[in-house]
């Protein structure tokens, strides 16, 4: 498992918040994508789910980039980088809301086979994952059960070197387009991960119709066998889904960071021209001060985002980190929807104008893998069990 | 991306750890107490110059002014680590107007006043804020006027906080009252404490620290005495207010009291049985504080990084003022709710809990920031402007 944190080398130069060339790389090669095929138009055509929203064609152009792949290593067809470089195209995504799978498929899945599942998992999934010819997803959401690492809902019994599971998973994202879902069950001696394929017997799908749009499904499972081959561990799975749950709250917090950061611009600009007494709303004072809390709130995102990134990317333990990162996604995107959707005045809700789907997906972040009053619990109670504390 | 201090950088931190511990005496400690965080007592005029013959006064200066020339990513170390001892450093001077002094003085000011800066001998005041004259502080009103070679500086000022201990006085004063625009018009001198035609009263405050109104009666000065450009003060004003603000915040004390309140937490018992960290309200506020802290550390430490880099935003130091200001007044209250009553009982008294006693001084003080150092709101306004480029309206 991971390496403690006091024994991590302090090699380098000097505290450092800038990004590397590399990073900065990725970051522009995703924004120059995403702001040339993403747009309130094309974004349209998912309102209310008319289609799912799936831009294949985009993830093709994003594939052929290899950013959803740019933290698998390079024998399994990936760019070789970190967990930073993922986060900051996810980052990017976010600040499009982009019709594409990225954190199920390359966060939760993809970089969670890489780090735990056998060479031969590894050879069969990886390239073909890079390639975009298979898409991954995880089941992640049980109902009223926040803790990936703890599955209740599905269990798992051994039935020879197979596992049989049954239960239900919830908040599937792209569950109906993927054809592996990475998931945990409860086992008999501990918890089992497994990579289940949708097609086998016992499986089924209900579509579920978000509050984003995005396509999610709840998950049924009914003795469904797992082949030994598709098992990630049998017992072992609860530091498994640990790593890929914080990796997924990082991976969400920073998708938030580009959701809030764009809307937050835009009612800068559509304050700054919107006139009304014959002035500049924004020349009010009120409403400067409010976009000025914003401003302050999407910085905290930020920099609580890329500590807990910048850690995780370390491999250290980063519990704490990733932890007050939610709290602070769920903050920041709750009072950032509320203000720029005011300061837009009725613009902010009307559906011909972009900021209404920045608000849903700010909401849709807020509330996946634990809202801001369930990690501050989290957070609390360690603080009570002598963790967490300044060091 | 990399937020971890590097060997030299923690290096410094155990050297200078070590310093203070030696250097904070239990009387030296008592006299701080005593003087509300303050210092001028005789102790801590002592221990100011120990820490000029021992090199750590100015240590953000350069060297060929007598400093360490310490990046500012150090002197954040220096600061959290004073703070941390307790020491009330005279920052205002070493930091804010002897780096600006040390700029722009004349000969006799690099001759005579920078050396004793540098060796802890002379204290300055800072004299801006007027009874007119606040946040709008172009329409100061105090004035010098030219006689002879010499300049006569009559008027008043407030909120002159430290002067009754202080050697001189960083005088902002009107030389041009026909200036077109009220900023032009501003001079900085450097006004001795001892003259005659000084005089200051105290005005006490709830937070119980003293501060001051002076008053400047015919106090005749030497052309030596004004510092930088005749009419050119506001430049130094400004300069100076934001080597100010910058020092304003600062998150190494405010985590080690946390720390002490979680570790009481959870070692007091409630006379119903259980811990008082065993209450889910308790962890509500704890957990809560340990996030607007860590987000205060990481802002103050993007600051320093982006310093030493030359790359700090006018709207992120404004933001760091306006966040760390307000946050403290929340952890306190929050930390407040947890001791309870014994948070409202002042130190010095039987009864008197060390932590708790604390919390109620600090909650009782931390309105200072969010007005001083340029008004929150002010800072609001650079925030929307600078960091989102939304238009204001002139003023």
């Amino acid at each position: 498992m991971d390496a403690p944190r006091q024994s991590l080398s302090r090699k380098g130069t000097s505290m450092e918040f800038g990004f590397s060339a590399e990073q900065q790389e990725v970051r522009q090669l995703a924004r120059k994508i995403l702001s040339e095929q993403v747009s309130a138009q094309s974004l349209s055509a998912y309102d209310e789910y008319q289609s799912p929203r799936f831009d294949r064609a985009l993830w093709r152009q994003l594939v052929a980039a290899g950013l959803p792949s740019v933290a698998l290593e390079q024998r399994y067809g990936g760019m070789g980088f970190g967990f930073m470089e993922l986060a900051l195209f996810i980052e990017e995504v976010g600040r499009s809301i982009a019709p594409v799978p990225a954190i199920a498929h390359s966060v939760s899945a993809a970089l969670a086979i890489q780090r735990f599942g056998s060479e031969a998992m590894k050879e069969a999934v990886l390239p073909l994952a890079a390639a975009g010819e298979l898409l991954l997803t995880a089941a992640l959401s049980e109902q009223l059960n926040e803790a990936p690492a703890d599955p209740l809902a599905v269990t798992a019994v051994t039935d020879g070197a197979d596992l049989v599971l049954s239960g239900t998973k919830t908040a599937v994202p792209f569950a109906a387009h993927a054809q592996r879902i990475l998931l945990a069950a409860r086992a008999e001696a501990g918890v089992a991960v497994v990579l289940l394929d949708p097609a086998a017997a016992g499986v089924t799908l209900a579509d579920l119709q978000v509050t984003s749009f995005e396509p999610q499904c709840e998950l049924a499972l009914a003795s469904v066998r797992v082949p030994a081959a598709d098992v990630i561990t049998a017992t072992d799975g609860a530091r498994v889904m640990q790593w890929i749950a914080e990796r997924t709250t990082a991976a969400i917090c920073a998708h938030q960071l580009g959701a809030a950061d764009c809307a937050m611009r835009m009612a800068a600009s559509y304050t700054s021209e919107r006139k009304q007494f014959d002035v500049p709303v924004a020349t009010f004072q009120a409403v400067g001060h409010r976009m000025a809390d914003c401003y302050i709130d999407v910085e905290c995102l930020r920099l609580t985002t890329y500590q807990a990134v910048s850690l995780l990317d370390s491999g250290v333990d980063a519990t704490t980190e990733v932890q007050i990162a939610k709290i602070w996604a769920g903050d920041t995107g709750h009072r950032v929807s509320y203000a720029t959707q005011h300061v837009h005045g009725g613009t902010g809700i009307d559906r011909e104008y972009p900021l209404w789907r920045y608000c849903l997906w700010l909401r849709q972040n807020e509330m996946t893998l634990g809202c801001s009053s369930f990690h501050v619990a989290q957070l609390g109670s360690r603080l009570a069990a002598g963790e967490a504390l300044f060091s | 991306m990399d937020i971890q201090f590097t060997e030299q950088q923690l290096a410094l931190r155990d050297e200078l750890r070590a310093y203070f511990g030696k250097l904070m005496t239990p009387e030296l400690v008592a006299e701080c107490e005593r003087d509300m965080g303050e210092g001028g007592g005789p102790l801590w005029r002592d221990a100011l110059r120990q820490m000029g013959r021992d090199g750590w006064i100015g240590v953000g200066w350069p060297e060929s002014w007598g400093g360490r020339g310490m990046s500012p990513l150090e002197q954040f170390i220096f600061v959290e680590e004073i703070m941390r001892a307790g020491y009330p450093f005279p920052f205002l001077t070493t930091e804010s107007v002897g780096p600006m002094l040390a700029e722009h003085g004349n000969e006799w000011i690099k001759r005579e006043l920078v050396p004793r800066i540098l060796s802890g001998e002379l204290l300055i005041a800072i004299g801006y804020s007027e009874p007119g004259a606040g946040t709008d502080l172009a329409n100061l009103k105090t004035s010098a006027v030219r006689d002879g070679d010499d300049w006569v500086i009559n008027g008043q000022k407030m909120w002159t906080s430290l002067a009754h201990f202080c050697d001189y006085t960083w005088l902002a004063v009107r030389t041009d009252p026909n200036a077109p625009k009220k900023h032009k018009g501003i001079s900085m001198f450097l006004v001795p404490n001892s003259d005659p035609g000084w005089s200051c009263t105290p005005v006490h405050t709830l937070g119980g620290v003293r501060t001051n109104a002076t008053y400047y009666d015919n106090i005749r000065v030497s052309n030596d005495h004004l510092v930088g450009e005749l009419h050119g003060g506001w430049k130094l004003i400004t300069g100076q207010l934001n080597r100010e603000r910058l020092s304003l915040i600062n998150f190494g004390p405010v985590s080690q009291l946390f720390n002490q309140v979680v570790r009481w937490a959870g070692s007091a018992r409630l006379p119903a049985g259980g811990r008082v960290i065993d209450q889910p309200w308790v962890q509500q506020n704890l957990g809560r504080c340990r996030a607007l802290i860590e987000c205060m550390k990481l802002i103050v430490y993007k600051q320093s990084w982006a310093m030493t880099e030359g790359v700090l935003e006018m709207a992120d130091a404004s933001a760091a003022k306006v966040y760390g200001s307000e946050g403290f007044i929340e952890v306190y209250r929050m930390l407040g709710e947890i001791v309870g009553q014994a948070g409202l009982v002042r130190a010095g008294c039987a009864r008197t809990a060390a932590e708790a006693a604390k919390l109620e001084r600090l909650y009782r003080t931390a309105s200072i920031i969010t007005f001083g150092g340029g008004a929150n709101e002010i800072q609001r306004d650079i925030i929307s402007a600078a960091g989102l480029w939304m238009p204001r309206a002139s003023r």
